[in-house]
């Protein structure tokens, strides 16, 4: 339902419907911003790219069809991407290597959306099933948004296996996450 | 080069390929399941990230700017047409006068913008095919569709009348067929009179469908059919 709904949506605003863009906004506003924060460690930048990704959505600049998967896949990754631009882009030095943090942070906080809260408790339980070196690539690749050359360098590992370790890492997590689901799905 | 290769999805999520390469991997992603699989979970990925309570003055900061860059945008576009295939699915300017009256239809269902961007345009050059739509047994309403082909896109305008009202949730859904094959196509709720209009614009995948048909769907927004056909035509 969740993914008809966005697809409906989308299709009003690629017709200029101010209303379904709004709602689309509220929809992910808090999602997109955490996952911005998360990349960009800067909340002014996190705005920014969230502003652009409404642009970017809204003149119908970098479009959605079926063919690109799950409206949220295309959705977070256009979004990441956006995120990625700016933070080349910007002024100030970047982070330092020993503080580009943890992939999964204990910490929680408080009131969070049931729905998100499992979400995340099962994605978080499927990082857990990573190597080391696994969830060093996803947080790197994924959420850094760093370089294969830089991601080589602070791996230490042969440039040309960059891609190749991303892509199993990203493979072993969908399946660790699959399994995890299936677990939650005979709980309940 | 090609981009039909497993190896290619870090660059297809790194945003870096062009529009080509994009389609080409596109197609290997069709018929592969760890790729899918992947791109699958990076709509899953970004909950990892702590929530955030956004900003209260945000959503009106950011809905402000971006109403407002679309303003501009429009305003700047009008010398250079060759901008314009970035805004693939949105109407195009250039559309001429008949298809004015369909596009009010659409501006009565909250539309008006469309319509606004679409009067006082130059005629182009375009083909253009207008079909009437058959009612089903026992379904009183009529419709008309407008196939519009223009540079390589296939644009649908569809306009009914003599709807029947929908209740609840219920839609009225257009669906293009190709050998039995449905995709939507756009979709409508009629208004008070009974009227309904729907625009579709596609920029792939533009030949070849053979059937048009309209359904009373439970809920916007089905990828398949599962309500009854009220109107359809052969293309
Ligand atoms: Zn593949």
């Amino acid at each position: 339902m969740e993914k008809s709904s966005d697809f409906t949506l989308y299709g009003r605003i690629q017709q200029k419907d101010k209303e379904a863009l709004e709602q689309l906004y509220d929809r992910y506003e808090k999602i997109l911003f955490s996952f911005l924060v998360k990349m960009t460690e800067d909340p002014d930048l996190a705005e920014e790219a969230l502003q652009e990704v409404f642009i970017k959505i809204w003149r119908g600049k970098g479009e959605y069809n079926e063919s690109k998967g799950k409206f949220t896949s295309w959705l977070f990754t256009m979004s990441r991407n956006v995120a990625i631009d700016l933070i080349r882009k910007r002024k100030k030095p970047t982070v330092p290597l020993e503080e580009v943090g943890e992939l999964v942070n204990n910490e929680s906080t408080v009131e969070e959306a049931a729905e998100w809260q499992e979400q995340k408790e099962q994605i978080e339980t499927a990082v857990q099933e990573l190597s080391g070196e696994q969830q060093k690539m996803i947080q790197l690749f994924y959420f850094k948004g760093y370089t294969h050359e830089k991601i080589a360098s602070i791996c230490d590992i042969p440039l040309g296996t960059v891609k190749s370790r991303i892509r199993l890492a990203l493979k072993k997590l969908k399946k660790s996450l699959h399994g995890v689901q299936e677990r939650g799905a005979i709980d309940d | 080069m090609t981009k039909m290769d497993c190896e290619y999805v870090v660059d297809y999520l790194n945003g870096t390929f062009s529009e080509e390469e994009i389609r080409e991997f596109e197609n290997h992603l069709k018929n592969c399941a760890d790729c899918q699989q992947i791109i699958e979970l990076t709509g899953e990925l970004p909950y990892l990230a702590e929530p955030i309570e956004p900003p209260a003055e945000m959503k009106t900061r950011i809905l402000a700017k971006v109403f407002e860059e679309d303003v501009t945008e429009e305003q700047q576009l009008e010398p250079k047409p060759a901008a314009v295939p970035m805004a693939k699915r949105t109407p195009r300017r250039n559309w001429w006068t008949p298809l004015i009256a369909a596009v009010l239809l659409l501006s009565l269902l909250g539309n008006a913008y469309a319509f606004l961007q679409l009067s006082d345009q130059p005629e182009t050059e375009t083909a253009m095919r207008e079909v009437n739509l058959q009612p089903s047994e026992l379904f009183e309403g009529a419709a008309q569709v407008k196939l519009i082909r223009e540079d390589e896109a296939l644009d649908v305008v569809v306009s009914a009348e003599g709807l029947e009202e929908l209740q609840g949730d219920e839609i009225y859904q257009v669906w293009l067929l190709k050998e039995g094959q449905p995709i939507p196509a756009g979709a409508f709720k009629p208004n008070p009179n009974g009227e309904g209009a729907a625009y579709f614009s596609l920029e792939e995948n533009t030949e070849g469908w053979d059937t048009i048909a309209i359904t009373r769907e439970p809920q916007a927004g089905n990828e398949l059919p599962q309500g009854d056909i009220v109107l359809s035509s052969e293309l």
